[in-house]
């Protein structure tokens, strides 16, 4: 908005710019000038921009009046605009450039096509603006009243007696126009200037005007009244018409304020000199309106003056004449030539106006007694509440009986039979018409007016407007419905007037009507009410039509329901309203029929209509729930049509929710509803099941329905018992048994509800177990697939699963089984859990299968007695159990730590008693230890070597161990040799298996065995040969590489040492040993010098030789207890680099060895060490 | 909004308590507001109910207050008048009066229905020009200190609705019929035209 004014502000700069310019030129041109400049903002954005523009066309016109011939399009441009501000703005200029224009034309000499254009497009104009009285705006409709005024004005000759305000004095009027004038007709215009007041007269009684427009309208025609006194007579009667008939929609305090504007517009009408005539009526209107008589003479002119002036006055006769036809509502002046400046004689009193005549003829029959009797008959009509207005505006009748009282009180009536249509006073009229043929024009108008003012409640307010005299109310109301009453004023009439008319009697006119005309006839009328739902709601009376149509319909039989219900469904939204009416109308009516009404109107009402919303597209509005909501009654079939609507995919939500209300607010039929939901639990849809089962979840909170919900799960899961799944599940439609076999998908219908409702109460489920061992496999294997989710809601801790589990029904194993395993699937079991299934497992059902879910949870010894029984299982089964024990599951987070480690269980596996599983399982079982490469480790299998070759006796998988080992660790093959060397001390040929696989590891790993090869016995190394006759040849290759000083050297320490340890009872292979030991260093082998023992040992690689070395040493130190070889041992370990530590861990490895193979006894040791420590 | 700010005239008999107390209240809160009286004279009470202190509109505030300190203090003080006075110059220099005064407004808010009338009669007696329309509403306000402020924060609060509708006159009827509602009182409403 700041902007905007920002807008306006530069705007006023520029135009005071353009004006400092324009100073300096010639008026004219400086117009000329500022034209252009200013024509460019007539299309701004801003609207008070074009506002500006407008009161700039304005001005420049006034000043310059050629201007027009330009201005006027632009102008007639802006009388379009989209903004009312601007709209009525350019109303308010044309007010003005109407009659400048008018003026302009009609004093202009020169003819020009251009200004007879210009004149056709003011005309133009005019008659949009007239239009305008009917637009929906209300300030717009204010602004065309003050145009049609000064129209009206303009196009009225001013007459001596006219008020001319000063202002105005030079205004053109029709009496300046020319009577030949080329293109400016003078009769046309007086016509525009009469319709024009008929307009603004007919504007005035539309019943729904509003107050503003209303008191502008009063203010109009005050100043038409004063400034024209020759339409002085119609205002009166428009002044009367009004005061009798305020409209019905005005509310309280505007009443008052249209009262007050009428009493001041009086007041300044009477003050006018003309008056004179309708002082009666005036001041009558003012009483009524409250003001007391002193004030009301205070503002009469003094009759005298005035008297003389109007005789004289032409016009005043021309007035009288017009005043006839100038009715209310007339429009059949046109035929009235105007005869305006032809003035008939004075001397026509007949020429009076309809209410006049009816008036005059009503004025003596309103004897004492035919009012008592109107007031009796009217008594029947009176409204029940005193209307509002009446109470707002009720003064007491002062001169009551006077006969002024009486002329007014037939003068108030004669305004509203001459509104409705009948007295003589229109009955001569009608006679006139009748000659000019437009009489039916004429009545149709009438009716049109009437017909509204009926429907809208009129005639309540008419009552209420007359009130304010209890004797006078009466008669209007009379006249107004009933025609018959006022019989006797007819017969008056006849005997008084022309004759022309007989007497009416009802019962000679009427015909009864056919079965079918009438038929006919009331549903064109129920047609007529349904479809002017418009024009009603601009009255505000919609609530009436909807009552009047509900009762209507639900009253008479036939094609009128369907009518009105396709009449609703058609547009819902806006008919909900009679929607509802209609249906508790049907319901009231059934109530009042009870106990033998029959619900089948309203059961048909409801349902169409709820069906009719079904199969609407979309609307979000709610209408649906609100119309379920709200019926009284919800039928068999408006529940169907609620259930159809449920398991529409889009709007299941919507649908449940209706339901649930229905169910929590219906709590009678709670069951019923309650019941379609759960069947919808099952639904095949997934969506419309799984909204169906997220509300029962909620509602099977409430405890008052929880029964219901948890005895409908059980039944329907029960349904699984039978062999073949129950027509229950295909439809209701079949009802004859299937013999379909079960489904995964019936299956799984029966269980949605149940296993949804499970996590909530736990103790359901026994109820499974149950049905579970009843069930066929197939069912099973089903069963067995849903229950996962919610089992694992339920939790390994709930009491109730430990009760399954400790239980146990017979048949249900694989149902606990699964259960277990589904929640030890992520989770480490509980030890509850674990306790429970051992308990199980001892106790009752000694499977191992049971175990495998918690083995995790179990002791070491535990585990490694079940070993046996699990291998044998299924390999999938084992590969599983296997991998709970490694931790390779594939559940992340697994952090279940089992009881045996890797190596535990490889061992374990070894140690399995062979009568108690055969061999073929635990092959595979190991197998499947090696498969998993990244927990079975070079070290971890290491550590089993080493451990399992200490053993006594060897297991029998030990060297099919070691092999495998070997294959898939290549870098073990040293440590590989010192196990089969060792196994070569353990006499490993007493085991033949093991013997075996011995073999075939040397096998294997030649050439590398040959040194253990050579360390074997003879017999045994002949069983070599004989069972790889292949090694013979390379191991003597091997042996005869030897240099010949390698083989004097180790052969003579071979001969000493045998000598005096007699350790090695064959020399030969000792020899063979030494050598082979040596080999690798045999090209730098040294010629012996000085003591060759030493030094030659010095130079053998490897811990073997240097286990052997010591062995030799310690041996013969020992049993000879001979210094030379400790000094020999001394040597070797000052020699050469510091021993590393591992060597002296060797050292002390063997030492423990030959401890214990030589029987040398721990005090010998000790002395060696201390020896060696020296 | 309209285009333009709401030109608004406040009016109530003497130009001092009520319409003075609108005035002070609307321009704090940004209208284009000017107040005035109707009655012939400007009249405070004074010692006795029938003893009135009566100026003409060309009185000063100023001088009306040097005045009543000169004449009573005590009294005046107590009754709040000085106050009134006191803030009433500080808005204006004098009252003024309605009919004497030609500018134009859109919206007339009278505080009594006399008043109301008086200015209706003044607005219908001018003689018509630019047929620019003119509300008048009345707002009946008891002349007390207390009732003036209640009043004049109804009235600025009816102002500011109709500062706000999008189409003032089509709107007008609807938001008075609200009002009275709301208020609980009547409202008299007309339309003039200048």
């Amino acid at each position: 908005n700041k902007c905007l004014y920002e807008d306006v502000f530069s705007l006023h700069f520029e135009v005071v710019d353009l004006l400092n310019q324009a100073a300096l030129i010639p008026t004219d041109e400086k117009l000329a000038v500022l034209k252009q400049e200013m024509i460019a903002f007539q299309t701004d954005k801003s609207i008070e921009v074009r506002k500006f523009v407008i009161g700039f066309i304005e001005e420049a016109c006034k000043r310059d009046n050629e201007l027009l011939l330009r201005l006027i399009a632009n102008l007639n441009m802006l009388l379009r605009d989209e903004s009312v501000n601007v709209v009525k703005k350019a109303i308010l200029t044309l007010t003005q450039l109407y009659k400048v224009t008018l003026q302009w034309l009609v004093r202009s000499k020169a003819v020009s096509d251009m200004q007879e254009a210009c004149w056709d497009m003011v005309t133009q104009m005019k008659g949009d603006v007239l239009a305008l009285l009917d637009s929906e705006n209300d300030g717009v409709r204010t602004h065309a009243i003050k145009f049609t005024e000064s129209l009206i004005i303009t196009l009225s000759p001013r007459t001596s007696d006219s008020d001319v305000p000063k202002r105005q004095e030079g205004d053109i009027s029709l009496d300046k126009v020319p009577k030949d004038h080329l293109y400016i007709r003078y009769d046309t215009l007086c016509e525009e200037g009469k319709t024009a007041l008929e307009k603004l007269l007919k504007f005035m009684v539309h019943p729904a005007i509003s107050s503003i427009n209303l008191t502008t309208a009063l203010g109009s025609l005050a100043t038409i009244a004063r400034q024209r006194p020759m339409f002085m007579s119609e205002v009166v009667q428009a002044y009367e018409t009004l005061h009798a008939n305020l409209p019905p929609t005005l509310a309280k305090s505007q009443v008052s304020s249209v009262r007050k504007n009428l009493k001041l517009h009086l007041v300044a009408v009477l003050k006018h000199p003309c008056s004179l005539e309708f002082q009666g009526q005036i001041s009558t209107l003012l009483l009524d309106l409250g003001m007391p008589q002193s004030e009301i003479t205070r503002s009469t002119p003094a009759p005298r003056e005035q008297r003389k002036r109007p005789r004289h006055e032409p016009y005043t006769e021309g007035k009288k004449i017009k005043i006839e036809p100038a009715l209310i509502e007339d429009d059949e002046d046109k035929e009235e030539p105007a005869p305006i400046t032809a003035p008939k004689p004075p001397a026509a009193p007949v020429a009076q106006s309809a209410i006049d005549l009816t008036a005059e003829f009503l004025h003596p029959l309103l004897t004492s007694e035919n009012v008592a009797n109107l007031v009796l008959i009217s008594m029947v009509y009176l409204p029940d509440v005193m209307p509002a207005s009446f109470q707002a505006t009720y003064t007491p009748v002062e001169s009551a009986g006077t006969d002024a009282q009486i002329k007014h009180l037939a003068r108030l009536m004669a305004t509203q039979m001459t509104a409705a249509g009948i007295g003589p006073g229109e009955e001569d009229e009608a006679g006139k018409e009748d000659g000019t043929g437009e009489d039916s024009g004429g009545k149709d108008l009438l009716i049109k007016r009437k017909l509204p003012a009926v429907m809208v409640g009129q005639a309540i307010s008419v009552v209420g407007g007359y009130a304010e005299k209890p004797t006078t109310d009466a008669p209007a109301a009379a006249v107004k419905r009933l025609p018959e009453p006022i019989l006797p004023s007819a017969q008056t009439k006849i005997a008084g007037a022309s004759g022309r008319k007989k007497v009416f009697r009802l019962a000679d006119v009427i015909q009864p009507l056919s079965d079918t005309q009438t038929e006919n006839l009331t549903s064109k009328a129920v047609n007529r009410i349904l479809h002017s739902e418009k024009a009603i709601a601009q009255s505000g009376m919609s609530h009436v039509r909807v009552k009047l149509l509900s009762r209507l319909v639900t009253q008479f039989e036939g094609m009128m329901k369907g009518d009105v219900l396709e009449f609703i469904l058609d547009d819902i939204r806006t008919r909900s309203d009679l929607a509802f009416s209609l249906l508790y109308q049907e319901y009231n009516t059934y109530l009042s029929q009870l106990p033998a009404g029959l619900l089948d109107s309203y059961d048909h009402c409801l349902y169409t209509l709820l069906s009719g919303l079904q199969e609407k597209p979309e609307q979000r509005d709610g209408l649906f729930t609100k119309l379920v909501l709200e019926a009284p009654i919800i039928t068999e079939s408006a529940l169907d049509v609620i259930r159809r609507y449920c398991e529409d995919e889009s709007r299941v939500y919507l649908g449940m929710t209706t339901l649930k209300e229905l169910i929590i607010k219906r709590p009678s039929r709670q069951f019923q509803y309650l019941h379609v939901l759960l069947d919808l639990s099952s639904h095949e849809k997934e969506k419309v099941r799984t909204t169906a089962l997220a509300f029962l979840k909620r509602m099977y909170e409430k405890d008052q329905l929880r029964d219901y919900i948890e005895k409908f799960a059980l039944n329907y899961m029960q349904l699984l018992v039978h062999p073949n799944p129950p027509s229950l599940l295909f439809g209701a439609d079949k009802d004859t048994e299937v013999a379909a076999p079960w489904t995964e998908e019936t299956v799984r219908q029966c269980l949605f509800l149940y296993l949804s409702l499970l996590p909530l109460n736990h103790r359901l489920v026994h109820e499974l177990a149950s049905v579970y061992t009843e069930a066929i496999a197939d069912i099973k294997r089903s069963v067995l697939r849903a229950i996962e989710q919610p089992i694992r809601g339920m939790g390994m801790n709930s009491p109730e699963l430990l009760l399954l589990v400790e239980n146990c029904p017979k048949g249900a194993e694989t149902l606990v089984t699964r259960c277990l395993h589904i929640l030890t699937d992520k989770v480490p079991p509980s030890p509850e859990l674990v306790e429970r299934v051992r308990d199980l497992y001892h106790k009752r059902v000694p499977d191992v299968r049971f175990l495998i879910p918690v083995i995790n949870g179990l002791e070491k010894n535990e585990v490694i007695q079940a070993l046996p029984k699990l291998i044998k299982l299924n390999p999938i089964v084992v590969k599983e159990v296997f991998n709970r024990l490694l931790g390779t599951q594939h559940g992340e987070g697994a952090s279940s730590v089992s009881p045996l480690t890797p190596g535990d269980l490889l061992i374990a596996l070894h140690n399995i008693d062979s009568t108690k599983c055969d061999m073929k399982s635990i092959i595979k079982a190991t197998n499947l230890c090696f498969g998993e490469k990244n927990v079975y480790t070079s070290e971890v299998l290491a550590v089993v070597m080493q451990q399992l070759m200490e053993q006594s006796p060897l297991p029998m998988l030990l060297m099919r161990t070691v092999i495998q080992s070997l294959t898939m660790y290549p870098r073990l093959g040293g440590f590989v040799m010192n196990i089969l060397s060792r196994l070569i001390v353990k006499q490993v040929w007493k085991y033949p298996k093991v013997w075996e696989g011995f073999v075939k590891c040397c096998q294997r790993t030649k050439p590398q065995s040959y040194s253990v090869l050579l360390q074997l016995p003879p017999a045994q190394l002949t069983s070599v040969f004989e069972r790889c006759p292949e090694m013979r040849e390379p191991l003597l290759q091997h042996v005869h590489s030897f240099t010949p000083h390698q083989v004097r050297a180790v052969t003579s320490l071979a001969q000493s040492l045998s000598f005096h340890l007699g350790i090695f009872s064959d020399s030969a292979s000792f020899c063979l040993f030494f050598c082979v030991t040596t080999s690798a260093k045999a090209d730098q082998w040294p010629p012996p010098r000085g003591p060759p023992h030493a030094k030659e040992v010095m130079f053998l690689p490897g811990f073997v030789c240097l286990f052997v070395c010591l062995s030799v040493c310690l041996s013969v130190s020992v049993q000879h207890n001979s210094k030379s070889y400790g000094q020999i041992l001394m040597k070797f370990c000052g020699l050469g680099p510091p021993t590393p530590d591992h060597h002296q861990n060797l050292i002390i490895s063997s030492l423990s060895h030959f401890q214990q193979t030589l029987k040398i006894s721990s005090k010998s040791v000790h002395n060696f060490l201390s020896y060696v420590a020296h | 909004m309209p285009s333009h700010p709401l030109r608004v005239a406040v009016v109530c008999s003497s130009n001092q308590n009520r319409s003075m107390e609108a005035h002070n209240i609307l321009s704090k809160r940004g209208f284009d507001v000017r107040s005035f009286g109707t009655g012939s004279h400007v009249k405070l009470p004074g010692p006795a109910p029938d003893k009135p202190n009566v100026y003409d509109f060309k009185t000063t505030y100023e001088q009306m207050y040097n005045d009543l300190v000169r004449k009573d203090k005590e009294l005046y003080t107590q009754n709040g008048i000085l106050h009134m006075l006191d803030r009433n110059k500080r808005i204006k220099s004098k009252p003024e009066r309605f009919q004497s005064c030609k500018d134009k407004f859109d919206l007339v808010i009278t505080c009594e229905e006399r008043v109301y009338d008086q200015v209706l009669e003044d607005l219908n007696s001018r003689e018509q020009e630019t047929l620019q329309p003119v509300h008048v509403i009345n707002v009946d306000i008891q002349d007390n200190h207390e009732e003036a402020t209640l009043g004049a924060f109804l009235i600025c609060e009816l102002c500011q609705c109709i500062q706000h509708t999008d189409d003032m006159e089509n709107e007008i009827d609807e938001l008075l019929q609200e009002f009275e509602d709301k208020s609980n009182r009547p409202f008299l409403h007309t339309v003039c035209f200048y």
